[in-house]
């Protein structure tokens, strides 16, 4: 049953098929992943740390009857791999029964298939490849007498499902990002970048942006607190929706109660131009396309024209709250249930530029920073902006400032918006800049 | 010792590549965790790992690689490897990295324990965890009820060409009960012990100790009190800190600020840099005078002890904070020579495979000689706040708004009626100054962080930051809530 680290689908398949079949209880689930994940950082316009981390898990759910067990290992060979499965059987055969646990889901149908999710230049970028990346960063900070930190990345990832219901699924990616911070004697300004591929990324225009922002921002002026018109661009809107589908858009939450949602299917809980689901086949979302349970993932509409529509599913969630499955299965055990991994935000009809020239007196938003949820079901958050804060005068942004601390509830937030015609992706999410009306900052910091 | 060979192959094969210096890990990672949910097991996992990671330097430059597979082969290609992302280092590089000395260590650690976990079947866990969370339901107003164990084993091996050749073995036990209330159009939790459970070094007897069974019902009964209780009110007011509070606070306001690599803008991009410049140290006034700080490696129970951090230095005690100034920084191996400071043992990563760089240790705020209960009886007024629920601070660690998961008025002396979604706000030197009684050693417990994250990519910690309850005067009350 050995697995080779450099091993192919086929020979991955065969491994799991192995494993189902030398089996011994009722029903076996196998889970493999491998990542090579590459990352050159870089600090005052030189590299000063530089990894690459190679890992990867076999990971063993068994069960018996309506206990579950699971077990992994990063060790390929027959024995390691015949002991994960004993251990994963002993420990289904001492857990207490789950009365509600459905048994593994079916295969169901093929999930959809993926254009461009793997890149071979991507998984065979070299560390020249990434110094060259950030030498490019750098020569433009140094023509703007500024200096950066951050990073160049690229990863290729492999996942692989099988179960004894007859699921056989297998994905292999690519990814690769770039993180820009612009240092000024007293300003900093930021752009982030991410794709399937190191070839699509503009390095150059993006340095361009936050070098712009680190130069613009010089000499910050404090603001009052107080409720302000912002703009936030994507980075800054991203770390908000975080919030809301990690604590909102989940069946769990749904089914215990704590989630902003419950007991409001159907209402209209934000403005009506507000539109989320979760969606793995938008061109620009990293997605997969089938959950840790090998359920082909839906597209989950759960705001529509401002009205709860629906969360996201696994198969335990499904059967307990009798909803179809949605496919949002994280891997087993896990103490959140599932969750959507590929928000995307329907855009609006105005460019960025153009609601920035709607504001008559208000903040351009770039970045935030630890965001922390004050209250649940208010989806009251605290958090901080950082790298780039400009106050808006009668439509144009006219200069920097130092940052501020906000607490505001995302959920009423987005009855006051509106989006950007633009849409970005931001980690896993894609999204538009998005202006929020009457947003409260309650205190400043020095810089 | 385990991997010697292993060890001497990857090392040799870097060298003969060009590298300068390199160290080399080998890793064995146990984890257990047991977790019941609402009467039923939501999680029962035990998962290990095994491998290595090669770091070299050469020309000034760094370079890491790291893999799952311990062959011969796979050695040789990831010692290889790492030189060739040096290379790749030393192209965009400027001063280049020098290295503090090390020392040459030939020696094992092994976690002091009095409970081999290994002897405490699963079902014996699972039973136990199930008991105790039926007490969290005792009140019918619990909406979940959720308690956790996690027994974590790290075998791991060290070696440097500088001579050096380090096994240890790190144990480290914790649990916790979780009650959550929903109704009255609110959400209300609350965890015990402390903000996310006791997690200390150690064996099973720290998961005994913790006592669950014994609070389950009380925290389960305050959780459902929490959704009817009063709003803390809004103001400037002195508040009362219990001990995992201040432990929280100390982690975030003096630990991370006190990263040398963050200091040196290394962090800069993500987790960001610190207030606490070289240029403030030794006259900064971080706090009142009453407030004394070490990064102790060597206390017993915290969570991140261990013998030799992961680029060979021993574990030691040193002074961060003494008597309200600011005194050291927590320094790495290429670090410390910036700012003349002493290395501590606290460059770590979080398993074989991932980049070792300064993680918050044993950030220790050392008791002060007030009896806990004289805390809230020399106050006339105030409000007490307990356990973490949420928390936040800007990215040079200064202005930070905390909130408290249950919350009590203080009127003459005594602790009345009880208070929810307390928070408070403030800027860190202001607020260390206002700290004005600490409790005394009687009240110290070493709170453990198991989750603390940091770095790109980004690696989860374990540190401690061991505290008594606390005072502070003057502070800015139930930010969020007024108006």
């Amino acid at each position: 049953m050995a697995i080779e680290l450099t091993a192919g689908p086929d020979a991955i398949a065969k491994v799991l098929s192995d494993v189902i079949a030398a089996s011994k209880v009722d029903e076996t689930e196998v889970l493999f992943s491998r990542s090579e994940a590459a990352l050159t950082r870089y600090t005052r316009n030189e590299i000063h740390e530089n990894v690459i981390e190679g890992d990867v898990s076999l990971s063993i759910r068994a069960v018996v009857g309506k206990r579950v067990g699971v077990a992994s290992t990063s060790r390929l060979d027959d024995r390691a791999i015949a002991d994960t499965l004993a251990r994963a059987a002993s420990i289904a055969r001492l857990s207490p029964e789950d009365p509600l646990f459905p048994g593994l889901p079916e295969g169901g149908p093929e999930p959809q298939k993926l254009q461009n999710a793997h890149d071979a230049a991507t998984a065979a970028a070299s560390p020249d490849d990434r110094a060259a990346a950030v030498g490019r960063i750098a020569a433009t900070m140094q023509r703007n007498q500024l200096h950066a930190a951050g990073f160049v990345a690229t990863r290729s990832d492999v996942v692989a499902i099988a179960n004894s219901k007859g699921t056989r699924r297998y994905f292999e990616s690519t990814d690769a990002s770039v993180n820009i911070k612009a240092i000024g004697d007293d300003s900093s300004g930021y752009a982030e970048g991410f794709a399937r591929a190191l070839g699509w990324i503009d390095f150059d225009e993006l340095a361009a942006v936050a070098a712009k922002k680190a130069i613009d921002g010089r000499n910050p002026e404090p603001l009052a607190p107080g409720a302000y018109t912002v703009i936030l661009e994507p980075p800054a809107f991203r770390e908000f929706l975080g919030y809301l589908s990690w604590a909102g858009f989940g069946a769990q939450s749904l089914d215990d109660g704590s989630s902003f949602i419950a007991g409001r299917i159907g209402e209209q809980v934000m403005g009506q131009n507000v539109t989320i689901r979760d969606d793995f086949t938008h061109p620009l979302s990293p997605g997969i396309p089938f959950d840790f349970e090998g359920v082909a993932r839906t597209t989950v509409p759960i705001i529509d024209a401002g009205v709860a529509k629906d969360v996201v599913y696994d198969s335990y969630y499904a059967a307990k709250m009798k909803h179809a499955n949605t496919g949002h299965a994280l891997p087993a055990p896990n103490s959140y249930g599932p969750l959507p991994l590929n928000i995307v935000v329907d855009k609006g009809k105005r460019s960025t530029a153009d609601l920035i020239r709607s504001v008559e007196h208000g903040v351009l938003v770039s970045r935030t920073w630890y965001i922390r949820l004050v209250d649940q079901k208010k989806m009251l958050i605290t958090g901080m902006t950082r790298d780039g804060l400009f106050l808006i005068e009668r439509g144009v942004v006219t200069r920097g400032l130092k940052n501020m601390r906000f607490n505001e509830s995302i959920v009423d937030a987005l009855g006051r918006c509106e989006m950007s015609d633009e849409l970005r992706r931001s980690e896993g999410m894609v999204l538009p800049a998005v202006r929020i009306d009457g947003f409260h900052f309650t205190s400043g910091t020095t810089f | 010792m385990r991997f010697e060979a292993e060890a001497k192959r990857a090392l040799d094969t870097a060298t003969a590549r060009g590298a300068d210096y390199a160290d080399v890990r080998f890793g064995a990672v146990h984890d257990e965790h047991v977790e019941v949910r609402n009467g039923v097991v939501s999680g029962l996992a035990d998962s290990e790992s095994f491998g290595f990671s090669v770091r070299v330097l050469r020309d000034g430059a760094w370079g890491f690689a790291s893999s799952a597979d311990i062959s011969d082969a796979e050695i040789d290609r990831v010692a290889a490897k790492a030189v060739e992302v040096a290379n790749a280092s030393a192209k965009v590089k400027g001063l280049g990295i020098s290295l503090a000395p090390a020392g040459k260590h030939i020696d094992s650690y092994t976690t002091p324990y009095e409970v081999d976990p290994a002897t405490v079947p699963v079902e014996e866990r699972v039973r136990y965890l199930l008991d105790v969370e039926k007490e969290i339901r005792a009140n019918k107003g619990v909406t979940v009820g959720k308690a956790w164990i996690d027994v974590w084993r790290t075998d791991k091996t060290y070696a440097s060409t500088e001579g050096s050749m380090i096994e240890q073995t790190i144990l480290q036990c914790g649990s916790a009960v979780h009650a959550l209330a929903v109704g009255n159009g609110d959400a209300q939790d609350r965890i015990f012990p402390g903000t996310c459970g006791l997690y200390q070094t150690g064996g099973y007897e720290i998961v005994r100790k913790a006592k669950l069974l014994e609070n389950a019902r009380r925290i389960g009964e305050e959780a459902v009190a929490l959704l009817t209780a009063d709003q803390c009110p809004s103001g400037r007011m002195d508040v009362v800190l219990s001990g995992d509070q201040v432990s929280l606070q100390i982690h975030e306001s003096i630990g991370h600020a006190l990263e040398l690599d963050r200091v040196m803008g290394w962090e800069a991009n993500f987790s960001g840099t610190s207030f606490a410049t070289l240029d403030k140290l030794g006259t900064f006034r971080y706090g009142n005078d009453r407030v004394n700080v070490v990064c102790d490696m060597t206390c017993p129970l915290a969570l991140a002890t261990h013998g030799y951090d992961d680029e060979g230095t021993p574990a030691r005690s040193v002074d961060l904070i003494r008597n309200g100034v600011l005194v050291g920084y927590m320094a790495g191996r290429d670090t410390a020579h910036v700012a003349k400071v002493p290395v501590g043992g606290v460059v770590r990563s979080e398993y074989w495979g991932r980049l070792p760089m300064i993680r918050i240790g044993n950030v220790n705020l050392k008791p002060g000689d007030t009896p806990e209960e004289q805390l809230i009886g020399d106050m006339r007024s105030g409000i007490y706040m307990e356990s973490n629920r949420s928390w936040s601070i800007d990215d040079k660690r200064l202005n930070f708004q905390f909130g408290c998961q249950i919350g009590y008025e203080i009127k003459n002396g005594k602790k009345t009626r009880m208070l929810k979604n307390p928070t408070y706000a403030g800027m860190t030197p202001a607020f260390w100054g206002a700290c004005d009684a600490i409790g005394d050693e009687k009240s110290w417990v070493a709170w453990g962080t198991p989750n603390c994250g940091k770095g790109e990519p980004m690696q989860t910690a374990r540190s401690s930051q061991g505290s008594s309850p606390a005072r502070f005067r003057d502070i800015e009350v139930g930010v969020g809530y007024g108006d």
